[in-house]
């Protein structure tokens, strides 16, 4: 993989140019909460405090909520009004490895499984420029899914810290792209590379929160009719949307309009599976008992998402864990399953 | 006091004088507690008594069938009181085991007097007035009361009031009400308009997670009103105009039951300061109504009677 490098006082004078061509998002604190947010310009004091964003990047391409179109009733009938279609794009600046990997895993929903017409042009227009973690929380466990907190993959460029300097891999074509036509960047060494290395190293041997996914397909299957189980790591749940609404992988969404007088709007939103009323709208919430909720959001990821799609829908950000409540640890919910005495076959009337 | 809670609670399950106890464990993360509900008597070793006991598990008594012996601190103790007024508890089935509470203590303050996070800090060691924060071999001292939440600066009912066993000896409350107050004091300085802003700035952020709500015990309507579809009172859509009427309704709706434990602005994910207007509702409903939440279980319920010298005509 071919690479450059940057003084990383020059990020501001990197992200200006980027700005003339894109809406570039970084790191930002502004709203009041730490989120990808349209650069302002001049501010790069992210590089001090960044560790993770609380709202994860999948905001910039599926968010909390958005119009899908106007409607509008006469005696003609219904006339729909799409939304413009925003032709800027996003680059997103700093995203870390489990969010870059959990916006592969989201691709599956949106364009393998159906082609979703909010999320795709957005998300096939962006460029995502990584920046490999160096201070991993304790609540995160990227290693045990597969991923290496400042691995290159899942992004266009690669940022690597090794010190006054970042490192900068080309890693798609769109990456390279954009290097060739980005100036003010110094050639790397073979010094470089190794420091770059080592730093990846580094802080892979940071993620110190760990669990087994060998099999845990097979093991949740074994237990999912343990009723016993499930009711007793259930108990402390308040059935809030945090750990779904702010998981990285999370896609469900609600769809509501209002309508006033004659002039109507369509507005779709963030929806968890948490929630007591989740599907109540077209039918009944099947999970009426929270332990079957909470039984849902972990076979969800370890599960179900791998029999369709063959990957775990968990990177390990830990932002479940961080932001909870009660302090519900997904970890500890895998790594206590009932030691397996003989597999049992989930009954069909018990699916759900 | 943590010896004594955990020979009592498992006294408690052993002579079957309760089925459940709720009280708190060590959590997964450094300074953090965890709820422990559980019927098993072994458990009860793993019950924690310390500055981070921060969840207000009356919560969770409405969840549990049968007797409860219960962990609570003065604020928690309300809350309990509270859900006896509204028939939501029979006091029978609760054995309360009451800590008086020092002031819990408020991590996102601990962070930003360091500029460290959580998991980056050695120790964080509450002594008296003092709390200690060790960080990277270094020792750095505040007072208490800048490391504590608001609304414990402001607790004047640290001791529960209402209790079965109590686990230690009484403590003072009303650390400092001036300090707890901070943040209201600002807005009522500012004009409405800037106070619109303000919110409306504040509100934006809510991705509606719902865990203000489902977290507090005062809310206990078994279908929330934000979320009923006929009438539409609001949109389940996190509108800033929206997310406005969610919390103002919700507001008045815990009048009179909000026992200030300060729950919802703790566990908001981003970081809406709730509690400016919950405080702000406590105050007013003390000085309208001379009524604070959860004090006496006897009494009525705030907002479902009315007397006769009441101010406003057309309740007479």
């Amino acid at each position: 993989m071919t690479s450059k490098k940057i003084d990383k006082k020059d990020i501001a004078k990197l992200l200006g140019q980027w700005s003339r061509q894109f809406a570039v998002l970084a790191p930002s604190k502004a709203s009041g909460v730490a989120e990808m947010a349209e650069w302002d310009g001049t501010d790069t004091s992210f590089l001090g405090w960044y560790r993770n964003t609380v709202i994860p990047p999948k905001a910039s391409f599926f968010p909390p909520m958005e119009e899908m179109f106007r409607f509008q009733k006469d005696r003609e009938g219904y006339h729909i009004e799409l939304p413009p279609t925003n032709e800027h794009k996003q680059l997103i600046f700093g995203i870390r490895p489990c969010d870059a990997r959990a916006l592969a895993i989201l691709d599956m929903t949106f364009k393998e499984a159906y082609e979703d017409p909010y999320y795709l042009p957005k998300r096939s227009s962006a460029v995502l420029v990584g920046l490999g973690c160096t201070n991993p929380y304790d609540s995160c466990f990227c290693t045990s899914l597969g991923i290496s907190p400042a691995q290159s993959t899942d992004v266009d460029l690669m940022l690597t810290d090794t010190g006054d300097e970042f490192l900068i891999e080309e890693v798609t074509d769109k990456g390279k792209g954009l290097i060739a036509k980005t100036s003010g960047l110094k050639e790397t060494t073979e010094d470089d590379e190794a420091k770059a290395k080592e730093a990846k190293e580094t802080s892979h041997n940071k993620v110190t929160r760990k669990i087994d996914t060998e099999g845990i397909g097979d093991r949740l299957l074994a237990f999912f009719d343990d009723e016993d189980y499930w009711e007793k790591i259930a108990a402390k749940c308040i059935s809030c949307g945090i750990c779904t609404l702010l998981c990285p992988t999370c896609y469900c969404f609600d769809i509501n309009d209002e309508l006033v007088r004659q002039q109507g709007t369509r507005f779709r939103s963030w929806d968890s599976c948490a929630f007591p009323l989740y599907t109540k709208m077209p039918m009944e919430n099947p999970r009426l008992e929270k332990w079957r909720r909470v039984r849902q959001k972990v076979c969800h990821k370890y599960e179900f998402y791998p029999m369709t799609f063959n990957v775990i829908a968990c990177t390990g950000c830990g932002r479940c864990i961080r932001l909870c409540p009660v302090n519900w640890d997904i970890t500890q919910t895998l790594a206590n399953l009932p030691v397996k005495t003989e597999a049992k076959r989930g009954k069909a009337s018990n699916i759900l | 006091m943590e010896q004594k809670l955990k020979q009592e609670a498992k006294s408690l399950l052993e002579q079957g004088k309760v089925d459940w106890i709720i009280g708190f464990e060590p959590g997964s993360l450094k300074f953090t507690t965890t709820p422990l509900i559980t019927k098993d008597k072994n458990d009860a070793d793993r019950l924690v008594i310390n500055p981070f006991i921060v969840n207000n598990l009356a919560n969770f008594l409405t969840e549990v069938k049968g007797r409860v012996g219960i962990v609570a601190k003065g604020c928690d103790s309300r809350s309990i009181v509270s859900l006896i007024q509204d028939n939501k508890v029979v006091r029978e089935n609760v054995v309360i085991l009451g800590v008086p509470c020092p002031g819990i203590i408020d991590l996102g303050k601990v962070e930003r007097l360091v500029g460290k996070d959580r998991d980056e800090l050695d120790d964080i060691i509450r002594e008296g007035d003092k709390v200690i924060i060790k960080v990277n071999g270094e020792k750095k001292e505040f007072p208490a009361t800048e490391a504590l939440f608001d609304n414990c600066l402001a607790c004047e009912f640290p001791t529960p009031q209402e209790y079965d066993i109590l686990l230690g000896e009484p403590k003072p409350g009303a650390l400092n009400l001036a300090q707890s107050r901070g943040n209201i004091e600002k807005l009522e300085g500012l004009t409405p308009e800037q106070r619109w802003d303000f919110w409306k700035k504040e509100l934006s952020r809510c991705i509606r997670c719902y865990a203000c709500r489902n977290v507090c015990p005062a809310c206990f309507c078994q279908r929330c009103f934000v979320e009923e579809t006929e009438p539409q009172w609001a949109l389940p859509v996190p509108r800033w105009q929206d997310n406005l009427i969610f919390q103002i309704v919700r507001n008045i709706h815990v009048a009179g039951r909000c026992t200030d434990c300060g729950e919802c602005e703790r566990v908001c994910p981003v970081n809406i300061p709730l509690r400016s207007l919950t405080r702000e509702m406590y105050d007013i409903v003390d000085e309208l109504f001379h009524f604070k939440a959860g004090m006496d279980k006897d009494a009525l319920p705030l907002m479902t009677h009315y007397e006769q010298e009441e101010a406003e005509e057309f309740f007479r």
